[in-house]
């Protein structure tokens, strides 16, 4: 039986209940086909996964792979970080020092230079339209694959945006969207007292019996299953975690303020107790003018609370087994345009950097490497599916599975990748 | 599928160079692409014929017996015809078949798929009065001529024919869903508004139709969906491959797509980027389109070929689409009318003679041949494609008016419709019921303040559509076979103030004096449009009772209510 069920009903009611057969076929027929798909649990390390989205597409020049002596070289200087001869933007001091804990993939060269379809492409690892069907983003994936689904959290939680969806693995694997970190989950608290509550329970759960008596329909089922889950979340500890204000003063100040660092936060919160996958987007990355400016404001933003993060893992013992991953859409122009007089730079797919952390990555280092201009790939490049299929791999799941569509065509988790989790492992 | 077999091996072997190529990924991909282009001239220049189609070949079956469909359009005489081909195959199962519904389950189902939203209380209680022996087929006439059905038809409609898609940002979705609801409240015939889509022309304000083009604005889109939705026939998968387990291949995806190869969708830019950008609208150009993206990389040339059937024979400067459209719709095409008749079947049954709905392969048997090809013979016929008579034919027939409570001995059967089935709301169903009940209360006297607010969330233009999306929580298609409302949506009816306002309650209850067996019938009246039975009214009435503050229990009672599967769902 599930937690907290117990609390709607006096036993007396719950024996007759399960002598009507209300809740014998919940339990029978519904957890048995979840648990058909539940974590086949692989030899990676990683047991969560935090995508911080970059949206917009950062700038790899201004961030990660700084080219001081090309043409479109910028304003920023690089600065040394915690690995000998790997230097990264100045804007980013205290991401500096926890790269001796990640590892920095230069290699990135994808195919697709829009927006929407980019994204896409970096979240599925499949160009959007492609066949008529709609693919399942990483996080779906993760859910799916090695989510709880006994849990009474969600397997799969977005915050301040919900990028894209469960695709053909349907909404058992939709994000659960928080919009706002500090309000949480919305209409998670009960709108009467506790006892009134249960009162309207009681009342829904006569009406339920008698019409599941006569209708008999598996549907009608799901429903009280459902119901009993958003109870649950109401009603879990667990829930606390979409809680912020619960948080110690002295460990929130120290992710910095914001909704990105807040969202931070309530990522380790969520990790802490076993969702296993959260993303948390920030925006404002698509820099076609005052690139400078720009990119320093955002790089203030994420410096502070991407520290914490990876020295709040390592403290509570979660890093090797939390993958954190920074990464946009794509990069960005290595030349610098002329629009206006505050110029910037332009879409740029074709080499681009991101960030991993933890997850059981041996650390310090980078993987891939561009040419002077930060224009080409030279060394190592790394397709959307390398990428998608490293980090389906260090958390111990098989991306060459095939998952069916509702029309029963098989499709792989990732396609025709090259992974390069040997070198960071 | 008379023809189908005529795919030509010669001509497979022919196209070896392009159908062997897969797309290139990632970095080959930008390696790969000036080579490509190069390429593409050559490409363009080899059309391909296909020449002396081998004659069909005969059925691997033997067709099955022909039903006689009634000679004139007469909705009682179909129905007969659909109950008599329904009960021949329950009888030949050995299945007995549920009851008739009650007056109060027929009220609540017919009003949900016909409108899409649930009865008012006082036109529940007045029909469940009313003794008139012809109050159903009244009803369903009334229904039918009601706006809301186009209303309803557009929202099943706009769905399938206007994808969730990052390209569709600025294409406008209201004047289409509102061109839809027009078409199908002026009931124009099927074949009619099919073609006025596929042929569609000029600006998104003079033709709202010509948005069909704009949301599917590559070709592949446009032959997926129009082979997809009009023809019920799935191809997508030949686009990159031959099938593994249909029929269907690649050659015959390519030679319809190039029908429509001349279209140009001219889409709604960003006006903030683009403000000098051409009117959003359709043209059919006199030759290849070049419009940038509109042919994917995997693009086949083919001459325009009907699917399963001969090349067209048209001249290249001439408009392709009116073919297609004349052939799509002819009287003997071998899928059109078969596909209409599955879906509106599927509409009311929640499954269609036919399933996937959508994939009328040779392959997927329908579980009733005979009835489907007489339904497709005669709506292609006399039938005219006249939906709101099918729809009505349909709703006179025992087996829409069974009960969907099984027998025990019936309760395996999924497909020869010896019960109904439960169906799930979509979301615009529950938003519209859930603002029939909450938006009457804010609008009666008795309302107050919070009752406003309620309703505000449910008011407004946007307020609709925001609130289908968060129900659809990302899928592009509600189910109406099975409950995929997830724990957010759950959180929302449960603890929002839309079911947690007791000035709701008074608005819907009356006076507090109300006798309790009153006010509870009223609740239910309006939430359920069926009266309580003696056992609720009993229980509730002693809940009342218990309760101190007749207000808090009528509200506990309320939110029970709408927070029931049986609110949730048609059954």
């Amino acid at each position: 039986m599930l937690p907290g069920m117990m609390k709607w009903y006096s036993r007396r009611d719950f024996v007759r209940l399960s002598a009507a057969g209300v809740f014998a076929p919940t339990l029978s027929g519904w957890l048995p086909v979840l648990a058909n798909a539940a974590p086949q649990g692989g030899k990676g390390k990683a047991r969560a996964c935090i995508l911080l989205w970059m949206d917009g597409g950062p700038s790899h020049k201004d961030t990660f792979d700084p080219k001081p002596d090309s043409k479109g070289a910028g304003e920023f200087k690089p600065i040394a970080t915690k690995v000998p001869g790997v230097y990264i933007s100045e804007h980013l001091p205290k991401i500096a020092q926890t790269l001796d804990k990640g590892v920095i993939v230069r290699g990135m060269t994808t195919p697709e230079g829009a927006h929407p379809r980019a994204k896409y492409y970096m979240h599925t690892g499949y160009r959007e339209g492609q066949g008529g069907i709609i693919h399942p983003s990483l996080g779906a994936i993760v859910s799916k694959e090695i989510g709880d689904p006994d849990s009474p959290m969600p397997n799969y939680v977005a915050i301040n945006s919900r990028s894209y969806g469960a695709g053909f693995l349907g909404p058992r694997h939709q994000p659960l969207l928080i919009t706002d970190p500090n309000r949480g989950v919305e209409d998670l608290k009960a709108a009467v007292s506790t006892q009134q509550l249960q009162r309207r329970l009681g009342l829904l759960e006569r009406m339920e019996r008698a019409f599941y008596r006569e209708y008999d329909a598996d549907i009608i089922r799901d429903h009280h299953t459902t119901y009993q889950r958003a109870f649950q979340l109401m009603s879990s500890r667990q829930a606390k975690a979409f809680d912020l204000s619960a948080e110690p003063p002295s460990s929130r100040s120290r992710y910095g303020s914001g909704r990105f660092a807040d969202g931070v936060l309530m990522a380790r919160r969520l990790v802490e107790v076993g969702v296993p996958f959260v993303e948390v987007t920030l925006g404002g990355w698509d820099t076609h003018q005052n690139n400078f400016e720009r990119v320093k404001a955002l790089s203030a933003q994420i410096d502070t609370p991407i520290a914490a993060l990876i020295t709040d893992l390592q403290e509570r013992g979660l890093l090797d087994t939390t993958l954190v991953v920074w990464m946009g859409e794509f990069g960005r122009t290595p030349h610098i345009n002329n629009r206006g007089p505050n110029p910037g730079r332009d879409h740029y797919p074709r080499a681009w950097s991101t960030v991993m952390w933890g997850g059981g990555i041996r650390a310090g280092g980078t993987v891939g490497k561009t040419d002077k201009e930060g224009a080409t790939v030279i060394d190592r490049p790394v397709t959307a599916q390398d990428f998608l299929a490293t980090i389906c791999e260090l958390l111990g799941i098989d991306h060459t599975r095939q998952n069916e569509t509702p029309t029963g065509r098989p499709i792989r988790i990732v396609e025709k990748a090259n992974p390069f989790t040997s070198l960071i492992t | 599928m008379r023809y189908r077999g005529v795919v030509i091996a010669a001509l497979i072997a022919g196209l070896v160079v392009w159908l062997g190529s897969q797309e290139p990924v990632g970095a080959q991909a930008v390696l790969q692409k000036k080579s490509k282009k190069a390429n593409k001239k050559e490409v363009a220049e080899t059309v391909l014929h296909v020449k002396d189609p081998t004659p069909p070949a005969a059925p691997a079956q033997p067709l099955p017996t022909v039903v006689p469909a009634p000679t004139v359009k007469d909705p009682a005489a179909l129905a007969r015809l659909i109950d008599a081909e329904v009960d021949r195959r329950l009888a030949q199962a050995q299945i007995r078949p549920s009851p008739r519904s009650d007056d109060a389950e027929f009220l609540r189902r017919v009003y949900l798929d016909l409108t899409g939203v649930i009865p008012t209380a006082d036109k529940a209680r007045a029909f469940l009065e009313s003794t008139d022996p012809n109050k159903r087929e009244k009803l369903i006439d009334e229904l039918l001529a009601d706006p809301n059905h186009g209303r309803r038809m557009a929202d099943i409609w706009t769905a399938k024919l206007f994808p969730f898609d990052s390209a569709n940002r600025f294409v406008p979705k209201e004047p289409f869903h509102a061109w839809l609801a027009e078409q199908f409240n002026k009931n124009t015939p099927w074949n009619q508004l099919v073609t006025e889509l596929i042929t569609a022309t000029g600006t998104a304000d003079e033709n709202p139709a010509v948005i069909y083009f704009l949301a599917n604005r590559t070709i592949d889109r446009l032959t997926d969906t129009t082979t997809q939705h009009f023809l019920g026939v799935q191809l997508q998968c030949a686009q990159c491959h031959n099938h593994p387990f249909s029929s269907w291949k690649q050659i015959e995806y390519w030679g319809f797509a190039a029908f429509y190869s001349k279209v140009r969708a001219d889409n709604p830019k960003n006006p903030k980027q683009v403000p000098d950008a051409p009117a959003p609208g359709v043209r059919e150009l006199p030759s290849r389109s070049k419009q940038k993206d509109f042919f994917p990389e995997a693009t086949k040339i083919v001459a325009p070929t009907f699917l399963g059937g001969p090349e067209a024979k048209v001249h290249p400067t001439e408009p392709y689409r009116p073919v297609l459209a004349r052939w799509m719709t002819a009287p003997d095409n071998p899928f059109f009318a078969r596909a209409m008749v599955n879906r509106l079947w599927a509409h009311l049954f929640a499954r269609g003679l036919v399933m996937p709905v959508d994939d009328m392969l040779e392959e997927n048997v329908p579980t009733h041949p005979e009835l489907l090809d007489a339904l497709a013979r005669h709506m292609a016929t006399v039938g005219g494609f006249d939906q709101k008579y099918l729809l009505k034919a349909i709703c006179l027939s025992q087996a829409y008016q069974r009960t969907s409570r099984p027998l025990p001995e019936n309760k395996q059967d999924e497909t020869l419709y010896s019960h109904m089935r439960v169906k799930v709301m979509t979301p615009e169903q529950l938003y519209d019921s859930l603002a029939q009940v909450v938006g009457r209360a804010a609008a009666s006297g008795a309302a107050g303040k919070a009752a406003k607010k309620a309703a505000g969330r449910l008011g407004g233009q946007n307020a609709r559509a925001q609130f289908v999306n968060f129900f659809l929580a990302g899928a592009e298609q509600p189910s109406i076979t099975s409950y995929e409302a997830g724990i957010p949506q759950a959180l929302r009816l449960m603890n929002a103030s839309l079911t947690n306002n007791p000035a709701l309650v008074r608005s819907l209850v009356g006076s507090m004096a109300t006798p309790p067996a009153v006010a509870i019938e009223r609740l239910y009246l309006a939430t359920l449009s069926r009266r309580p039975t003696a056992t609720e009214l009993n229980d509730l009435t002693a809940y009342v009772r218990m309760n101190g503050d007749p207000a808090t229990a009528y509200s506990d009672i309320l939110w029970a209510l709408l927070n029931s599967s049986e609110f949730t769902m048609v059954r």
